[in-house]
């Protein structure tokens, strides 16, 4: 059995220390470890252009299925842009044609916004950072559309959300670029490599998968 | 020619989702072969490889709406196409198998002749790669054949830089063991 390398050396095969600065009894060692790593093979490698027509064949396929077509349309985002076109002279009737429909359909019921609606603090620890988002399956994974905002001094940042009734996934981006899994809660794999946390709000309250 | 294409990453993205399924072969020309070693090195052979950035590029496809910064595509499909070379690495150890390439001894070479002697060593220590656990072995190809920085490996991989030295320092060791007759 061949005895492990020496700290030093492994700090060497890091890129941490040259061989001159390995004290003289390490160097043979040094050496040793060095061509050892020596024989790394960098060669690039191009896959077959084979590949191309293999993937695009597949998805060319994939696109034709009218059941695939229906599920990405109803899973792709898109933005809706609407527009309105009035004359002013119609504003006011239209004003009093609404006012007299809130007036007839309004009934006593239970406010939807306080049974289905429950207020969720998301908190975050990073020192360092110059900001912080939360991003999730709430507001359609936007990095921007809700800031955390820092508490104090020791680089805790938070903010509170209206969250409807249900489950959520959920990150934190800091400074707009670095995801991060809430590391206050069990995370899941997003089939990607990458972890989302999980929070499941309920009218009694919010807690973390 | 797809190659040709100067839109970003981004905007290809956004063309695709929006319908035209033909601008994919942009990504895939662009992309097809830049995660190409990473695979070769985590699956040992350049067949396996080939599978895995198909398979992860038509995977991409289907989870494109999925996408969050379409601009960093690339780092995305880095992210299918790892998964896809782990899935991989557990179907070989159900399978009690190497993959084919890697499978073989790590045996010294008989003659000592220069150039004979290094690409004897760089097979070796190919197969030796292999025998490394799959964190390991990601760590190591990760830093000495695509020459990352820690930092860099940790943001990839999710790891922190003191487990990824951890695991590279224990790599190393057992790397001094298999190929023990070759330095």
């Amino acid at each position: 059995m061949k005895k492990p390398y020496h700290d030093l050396v492994k700090r060497l095969l890091d890129g941490e220390l040259r061989l001159a600065e390995l004290p003289p009894d390490l160097r043979a060692e040094g050496e040793e470890a060095l061509r050892l790593l020596g024989a790394v093979d960098r060669t690039p490698v191009t896959l077959s252009p084979a590949v191309t027509s293999r993937v695009m064949a597949t998805v060319r396929e994939r696109t034709r299925s009218p059941a695939r077509r229906a599920w990405r349309w109803l899973v792709t985002p898109r933005n809706v842009e609407v527009r309105f076109r009035i004359r002013p002279w119609l504003v006011a009737p239209a004003l009093a044609a609404a006012a007299a429909l809130v007036l007839v359909l309004a009934r006593p019921q239970t406010p939807v916004s306080s049974t289905n609606v429950v207020f969720v603090r998301f908190m975050l620890h990073a020192p360092g950072a110059k900001s912080v988002t939360v991003a999730g399956t709430f507001n359609q994974w936007d990095q921007n559309a809700a800031p955390l905002i820092p508490a104090g001094t020791d680089g805790v940042w938070t903010t509170t959300l209206a969250l409807p009734v249900g489950q959520h996934q959920y990150a934190f981006v800091v400074d707009g670029r670095r995801w991060v899994a809430d590391p206050a809660a069990p995370a899941i794999d997003d089939g990607f490599g990458r972890r989302n946390s999980v929070v499941a709000v309920t009218r009694q309250g919010a807690r973390t998968l | 020619m797809a190659s040709k294409d100067a839109a970003t990453d981004g905007e290809i993205v956004r063309a695709v989702l929006a319908g035209d399924v033909e601008r994919y072969a942009v990504l895939v020309e662009r992309h097809r072969d830049r995660y190409a070693r990473y695979a070769v090195k985590m699956l040992g052979s350049h067949d396996a490889a080939e599978d895995a950035v198909q398979d992860a590029l038509v995977r991409a496809f289907d989870h494109l709406g999925e996408c969050r910064e379409p601009e960093k595509f690339a780092g995305w499909l880095f992210l299918i196409l790892r998964n896809r070379c782990f899935a991989e690495h557990r179907r070989y150890e159900r399978e009690a198998r190497l993959p084919e390439e890697a499978a073989g001894s790590v045996a010294a070479p008989d003659r000592s002749d220069g150039a004979m002697e290094r690409r004897e060593r760089a097979g070796a220590l190919h197969r030796a790669v292999q025998e490394l656990t799959p964190e390991q072995r990601e760590v190591v190809v990760l830093k000495h054949v695509e020459e990352l920085p820690y930092e860099e490996i940790a943001q990839i991989t999710g790891a922190t830089v003191a487990s990824l030295k951890m695991r590279m320092h224990r790599a190393y060791d057992r790397l001094r063991e298999l190929m023990k007759e070759h330095v």
